[in-house]
């Protein structure tokens, strides 16, 4: 440890400048990977909000629930064999402000559940990117081509389906204004096994989420490109630190020479490692939630504790498989021959 | 008292299909706190034969007993903890570690052979050996701003503060000019009197050999 960090002390630059190239890949990744949450939450945070479950749709849908109507007795059966399911539809939609402003959203109507928000008939509840829009309480929208009025009772956060804010609806009103008896959807929490209903075929959240037009696509770039940073990163670190071996196989060989080690070496390495990648995403981490404050208000950025825990772990085990790599040549290290090639 | 024995000592490289023995069967004895030089033409055998003594390559055949151990049987890692505990050295070259000070290289070396002392008595072994080549006041120097001849004084002070029991010495004067060489040679006779340790040092320069107590001449990989 302590030679490791006297190295470093005294050759601040060289370790600077490592230390430089990691926090900006890092950063890039932290807010790449913010914008890809944020950009999930964007599209899909109703789904994403929900705890665990299962999804059924008709089996006539082919995977897209758009398609599905859930036979009204198979949704009773599943209703009463689960108390805490519920039946759902989602429907893309448009409502026209008192102005005739037109706005999208995704109307949502569910039977009675702690799920979904409940509304009484004539009202709707709205997600609140809306009341940023201008919309307030008690104003009367209308539903086209309906011309339905509803009004507005209240806002809640984080509803979003389709990049669209969701409106909560009566499943009464929803019924009437698109003329149908059946529910698309059934949900049920906390199955984690498929459950074995004729006619129906079920999907995990994941898996619904990916029905979402363009969602997977969307998320597949995102994540393709942190993944790449991911592993650009690991060869940085390979890299920097093979260059930095080759220029030290002098000094490891007259450290052998004299006794240190092998094993000491390469604890210097991974100490080295450590110190840069420890301080390169300490102030990565705190950029990346300084950009959550600067970042305009319409950019979608969303990033958890948890992702940046999860992805800092995985900095850190890239990091020690590149400096490990490329320090295998301190193994093969001749004492002799370090000493024949002269002053280090 | 006899401390290192070589005997029937031989080493052959091969170069494709081409062998070459450069070390032909030597015996040699090192008395405790002698020193002994090697001396002799170049391609005679003398800096393989301090190299493979001092365990920095295996020999072809022969038996190298130090302290009544066989080297040349034992494993690399048991051959490791001997070089870090017993032995010293000194080469042509300081080889100092460049981002250490010159009382961090000494620590260094009490670390590496696993000297266990207190704090106290740690920083009093290395002001004495510092006094004793000369460098007190250089303590926290790095090696980017020593001389050629402190660089050399501090790696003798790094090849004895251990307290070792055979130093190996190739060639230590030879980037020296002669005031310094011989100022090098008085220091290493004075140390390795005063601390009992033995010395195999390789020379080509002969004025060098009035600091020994042994001089060995080999030609063409024998002692003669």
């Amino acid at each position: 440890m302590s030679i490791a960090w006297k190295e470093i002390k005294k050759n601040k630059m060289r370790f600077f400048i490592l230390g430089s190239i990691i926090f900006l890949v890092s950063l890039l990744t932290f807010i790449i990977s913010g914008l890809a949450n944020g950009l999930s939450q964007d599209n899909a945070a109703l789904i994403k909000d929900l705890p665990s479950g299962q999804f059924y749709i008709n089996n006539d849908a082919e995977d897209n629930y758009n398609l599905s109507r859930i036979d009204h007795s198979v949704q009773e059966q599943v209703l009463n064999e689960h108390k805490n399911a519920a039946a759902l539809s989602i429907q893309m939609g448009f409502l026209n402000d008192e102005s005739d402003k037109q706005r999208s959203v995704a109307f949502v109507a569910s039977t009675d559940s702690k799920l979904f928000e409940s509304v009484a008939p004539g009202e709707i509840v709205l997600d609140r990117s809306l009341e940023k829009d201008g919309v307030k309480v008690g104003d009367t929208l209308t539903l086209k081509p309906f011309n339905e009025p509803l009004v507005v009772k209240d806002f809640v956060d984080q509803k979003k389906f389709s990049h669209a804010p969701v409106a909560f609806l009566k499943m009464e009103d929803y019924k009437q204004m698109y003329r149908t008896e059946e529910m698309q959807l059934l949900f049920i929490p906390g199955a984690y096994e498929t459950l074995n209903f004729k006619e129906l075929q079920s999907f995990s959240n994941k898996e619904f989420l990916n029905t979402i037009p363009s969602y997977s696509a969307e998320q597949m770039s995102l994540n393709m490109i942190v993944w790449f940073l991911i592993v650009i990163s690991g060869m940085l670190f390979g890299i920097f630190f093979y260059m930095m071996n080759v220029q030290k196989i002098g000094l490891y060989g007259i450290l052998k020479a004299i006794g240190v080690k092998t094993g000491d070496l390469f604890k210097m390495m991974w100490t080295q490692m450590l110190c840069i990648t420890i301080i390169s995403l300490t102030l990565s981490v705190g950029f990346s939630q300084l950009f959550k404050e600067i970042a305009p208000k319409d950019m979608p950025y969303h990033l958890t504790n948890e992702t940046t825990l999860q992805l800092s772990i995985v900095f850190l085990v890239i990091g020690f498989i590149g400096a490990t790599l490329s320090g295998l040549q301190i193994k093969k290290v001749e004492p002799l021959q370090a000493i024949q090639q002269g002053e280090v | 008292m006899e401390i290192f024995k070589i005997a029937e000592l031989r080493k052959t490289f091969k170069n494709g299909d081409v062998k070459e023995e450069v070390l032909k069967g030597v015996n040699l004895t090192l008395k405790e706190g002698e020193i002994t030089a090697l001396v002799g033409p170049s391609g005679s055998g003398k800096s393989t034969l301090l190299t493979i003594a001092a365990g920095l390559q295996p020999a072809s055949d022969g038996n190298i007993l130090f302290n009544g151990h066989n080297l040349t049987s034992m494993t690399s890692e048991e051959m490791r903890s001997i070089r870090a505990k017993k032995f010293g050295f000194v080469f042509q070259f300081a080889h100092l570690v460049p981002f250490l000070t010159v009382r961090e290289q000494l620590s260094l070396m009490l670390d590496v052979s696993e000297v266990r002392m207190k704090n106290e008595k740690r920083e009093q072994e290395i002001d004495y050996i510092l006094d004793c080549v000369g460098l007190s006041h250089r303590k926290h120097a790095y090696p980017s701003s020593l001389s050629g001849g402190e660089k050399q004084r501090v790696a003798i002070a790094r090849a004895v503060i251990h307290k070792p029991k055979v130093l190996f010495a190739d060639e230590p004067t030879a980037s020296l000019d002669t005031k310094k060489s011989k100022e090098i040679m008085s220091l290493i006779q004075d140390l390795t009197k005063t601390l009992n340790i033995t010395t195999l040092m390789v020379t080509h320069d002969e004025d060098m050999l009035s600091f020994v107590d042994h001089v060995v001449k080999m030609s063409d990989g024998l002692v003669v």
